[in-house]
């Protein structure tokens, strides 16, 4: 199974206290870039008719704000590697207001392209990464429990902003709503205020005045030792690996850590979300017109969406208490690779599906699956990885998913188009979410038993005796003489400590 | 869409029909060749696609002559009930019937437009059928009252047709079904035109002939002062023409878009749409407006209200969500504050009491050791 759940950061988080204020954070801070594009399209109309534009332009900018959420990861990663969450969720939170701000004074829809696509889409890769990441620095034992919590913002936001757009709309016009929602969309800035730095250095203050007399103050000693540890041997590891002098590259890596495309959890994550993407969003888009073309009304259609929304935010906390549990936790990349298989057999069933009742089922099932795999998509990443590595990992991910997420889409458009038909859009996706289910599955399976093979051999390493010593006394020539009767000098040894104890003892007179 | 033979005695009046099958082309004239529709009685239920087809129709017209011989266009909606007077013998042919329906609607190009609408009278008194028919343009129309077979204890009773208490003759098509036929080519003859039947109880149907309808946008359309307001007005038939008005209090003003070209642009992106942009609003644009489309038959009008705000109006909220904002980020930031001080504050307390204790265990250590190496 999985390697113990161990933390590398260098210090207990403390899964708990300030850290659900974080969690409530981290969901508004996560809520929104997940559901503004699509509370977004209720403006569609309006600026098809001011612009006069067609659909497909006007629909470019949800096409270039998601673009620039996703894309914008790395970026987001390297601010957050150089300054902390902090200050780049607050930068964040202040670009998407800007952006929207700016956008109700557009006179054309390339200023609002790039008003609400390009500096609002920024603002949402600056919010959403950190916002993930600083989950992990405060969470270890309860973590996929804040995780999920938090992934279930995004739910609850479409239900509160879809109702919120439309009321604007009615009352004060497109560009007045811009102007409303530019303000609604700095609270990311107070998301960003709860998110209180936490490390190495601050953990060790929290551990002194936690515990009381001399204990305490060794206690401080080593973990000062440690923090100083802690970032030196990092410059020494590299050093010791690329001795060549490339120093732009470990400056890169120290920013944003490419030496992560070696490590094998990662690079399996990596592939199977990126194909996963192409038949995860698909389905849900055309899930409006698939009803209206099977004949339900506009408003039944609609409530089937709400429907969804309201399945996925109960969904994404239970998985979460599922994935905490006791016996799911080592095998939580098992449940991803199967809520992964579970979303695209619904998909596979759903043209089977008939009339509304037919259709409100599968739109059930649908939420369940949504939600099971939003509210772990980061958590099996941080699980494989680390959170220390964490950082670097998810920007180097959704830079890769970015390009999937906007195919998805207009392909199953496209398979719509041509035959005519919503069924093949519906296995299309459903196929390819089977297949990467499976994939994750066997691969998965693979690097645990990998890992666990590593475990052992780092174990065995560990107790020799004779390995340890050649390592340690390698240098001194003295050293190499006596290491050939290493296990005959242990007790020589013993007894001049013992000698030596005696002549203090000595001493004392 | 079947072809339903009407089977009374079956033999018998397919003979007939054949009959004037035969010698309708001489009689009209034309060429044998020529595809001739048979007049057939058709149940409706709804109706929907007829009118569909109607429109086509219309719109492919050139009401320019009417010939007395016209081609009768009657095609069946999809009709499951048994209870068809008519079903003895249906054939489906669809091949042949939609054929027959495309040459038909050729033909009508040239011979203006003839239409059939049928409603099923109610055995209950009471209640009213109602059918509403839409017409663009001028058309020969027949409308038929027909009495279900269920209701076999009606039959025989006096049916009148009227509109309004005008009374129209009628002709009776078959032994339980109504009709009159009318010419409609101006306003004054759209209306309600009912047939009653009266026996113990009254049982009407009412065809209601109207212009078609305008759809605007229902809802207040919102703008703001400076900005440029965009009005769209859809008909289903391409109407001969647009006008606009805006209301101010009771009276009408036209809008005349050549008079203030930079104020109002009217544009038509289509033949059914029409599309009317203000630009440089102001207060005073506030109101309603009226698109009027102008059909042959009559004018018909679509309602548009207009609000225009000033900027300060969305400005009040932002500025209200913004300030707290602001207010929540200090508090977060004070009340971190406060608690970073209270820890210092902790520590430094800590700090002082163990290097209190610190310093009494060293002057114990040093009083015990003494004893000890004295003892030895």
């Amino acid at each position: 199974m999985s390697p113990p759940i161990s933390s590398d950061l260098g210090y207990i988080p403390p899964d708990g206290g300030w850290g659900w204020a974080v969690v409530f954070g981290a969901s508004i801070s996560i809520g929104f870039p997940y559901s503004f594009p699509k509370a977004f399209t209720i403006y569609f109309k309006e600026l098809q008719a001011v612009y006069s534009i067609s659909y497909s332009q006007v629909a470019w900018i949800t096409s270039i704000l998601c673009a620039t959420t996703y894309g914008g990861g790395p970026l987001s990663s390297i601010l957050v590697n150089r300054y902390g969450s902090r200050p780049v969720v607050m930068l964040g939170g202040l670009l998407c207001g800007v952006g929207m701000i700016l956008a109700s004074f557009c006179t054309s829809i390339l200023q609002i392209y790039i008003c609400v696509g390009f500096i609002t889409g920024l603002g949402f890769a600056l919010n959403l990464q950190p916002s993930v990441i600083i989950i992990g620095k405060y969470f270890l034992k309860r973590r996929p429990i804040a995780n999920s919590l938090a992934m279930a913002g995004s739910p609850v936001m479409l239900c509160s902003l879809a109702p919120l757009n439309q009321f604007l709309l009615d009352n004060f016009g497109w560009r007045g709503s811009f102007l409303i929602l530019g303000a609604i969309l700095l609270h990311c800035c107070v998301a960003g205020a709860l998110f209180r730095p936490i490390g190495a250095a601050t953990a060790s203050v929290k551990t002194r005045v936690t515990e009381e007399g001399k204990a305490a103050l060794e206690k401080k000693v080593t973990e000062d030792a440690m923090e100083m540890n802690s970032p030196m041997n990092v410059p020494m590891e590299n050093k010791t690996e690329e001795e060549g002098g490339k120093n732009c590259c470990e400056k890169i890596n120290q920013y944003l850590d490419f030496s992560l495309f070696k490590h094998r959890g990662f690079l399996i994550y990596m592939v199977g979300n990126v194909l996963m993407f192409l038949g995860f969003f698909a389905p849900l888009v055309f899930l409006a017109p698939y009803a209206k073309h099977t004949g339900i009304d506009e408003y039944s259609a609609a409530f089937l969406l709400s429907i969804l929304a309201i399945v996925d935010m109960f969904s994404r906390p239970t998985t979460g208490i599922i994935a905490n549990s006791k016996w799911m936790r080592p095998r939580i990349q098992y449940f991803f690779s199967f809520s992964i298989a579970f979303n695209g057999t619904c998909h596979l069933l759903c043209p089977l599906a008939s009339g509304y009742t037919g259709l409100v089922i599968y739109t059930v099932f649908f939420g369940l699956a949504f939600g099971m795999v939003s509210a772990m998509l980061f958590e099996t990443l941080m699980d494989l990885v680390g959170a220390a590595r964490f950082t670097s990992a998810i920007g180097l991910v959704t830079i890769a998913e970015c390009c999937t997420i906007l195919l998805g889409p207009p392909l199953g458009g496209t398979l719509i188009d041509t035959f005519g038909d919503y069924k093949y859009m519906f296995i299309k996706c459903g196929a390819v979410m089977v297949l990467v289910g499976a994939f994750l599955f066997i691969m998965n399976y693979y690097n645990y038993r990998m890992l666990a093979k590593e475990e052992k051999e780092r174990k065995a390493k560990e107790d020799d005796p004779e390995s340890v010593r050649t390592e340690n006394e390698g240098r001194n020539n003295w050293d190499k003489e006596t290491t050939q009767g290493g296990p005959e000098l242990e007790p020589l040894r013993e007894e001049q400590e013992g000698l030596k104890k005696q002549v203090n003892g000595t001493n004392e007179f | 869409m079947r072809v339903v033979f009407s089977a009374k005695g079956p033999g018998r009046l397919l003979q007939r029909l054949l009959l004037v099958l035969l010698l309708c082309p001489f009689l009209s004239g034309r060429s044998p060749a020529d595809p001739t529709m048979i007049t057939q009685d058709a149940n409706q239920s709804q109706g929907n696609s007829l009118t569909k087809m109607q429109a086509e129709l219309n719109e492919s017209s050139d009401n320019t002559s009417y010939e007395p011989i016209t081609r009768t266009v009657n095609w069946k909606t999809q009709d499951n009930s048994p209870d068809d007077l008519t079903l003895g013998h249906s054939v489906s042919t669809p091949d042949i019937t939609t054929q027959e329906l495309k040459q038909a609607a050729n033909e009508s190009l040239s011979n203006g437009t003839y239409v059939e609408y049928e409603v099923l009278l109610p055995g209950v008194s009471g209640t009213s059928v109602g059918k509403n028919i839409t017409l663009s343009s001028a058309t020969r129309i027949e409308l038929s009252c027909k009495l279900d077979k269920k209701y076999p204890h009606l039959r025989g009773l006096q049916v009148t047709w009227k509109r309004g208490n005008e009374t129209i003759r009628h002709i009776n098509k078959t032994e339980n079904s109504w009709s009159i036929q009318l010419m409609i080519s101006d306003n004054s003859q759209l209306g309600n035109y009912s047939c009653t039947l009266k026996g113990e109880e009254e049982i009407s149907a009412v065809f209601f002939l109207e212009v078609p309808k305008i759809e605007t946008k229902e809802k207040l359309i919102v703008s703001y002062e400076r900005d440029t307001a965009i009005m769209i007005c859809k008909s289903s038939y391409a109407p001969i023409s647009w006008t606009w008005y805006m209301t101010n209090g009771s009276e009408q003003i036209t809008i005349n878009d050549s008079l203030l070209a930079d104020k109002y642009v009217i544009s038509g992106i289509s033949a059914n749409v029409t599309q009317l942009k203000i630009t440089k609003l102001t207060k005073e644009d506030d109101g309603v407006y009226l698109c009027e489309a102008a059909f042959e038959l009559g004018k018909s009008k679509g309602k548009l209200k207009l609000k225009v705000l000033s900027f300060i109006v969305p400005l009040k909220p932002f500025l209200a969500i913004v300030a707290e904002v602001v207010i929540l980020v200090t508090i977060i930031f004070l009340y971190e504050m406060y608690l970073k001080k209270k820890e210092k504050r902790a520590e430094y307390e800590r700090e002082f009491d163990q290097i209190e204790q610190l310093k009494s265990e060293e002057s114990n250590g040093l009083e015990n050791s003494g004893p000890r190496h004295r003892r030895i």
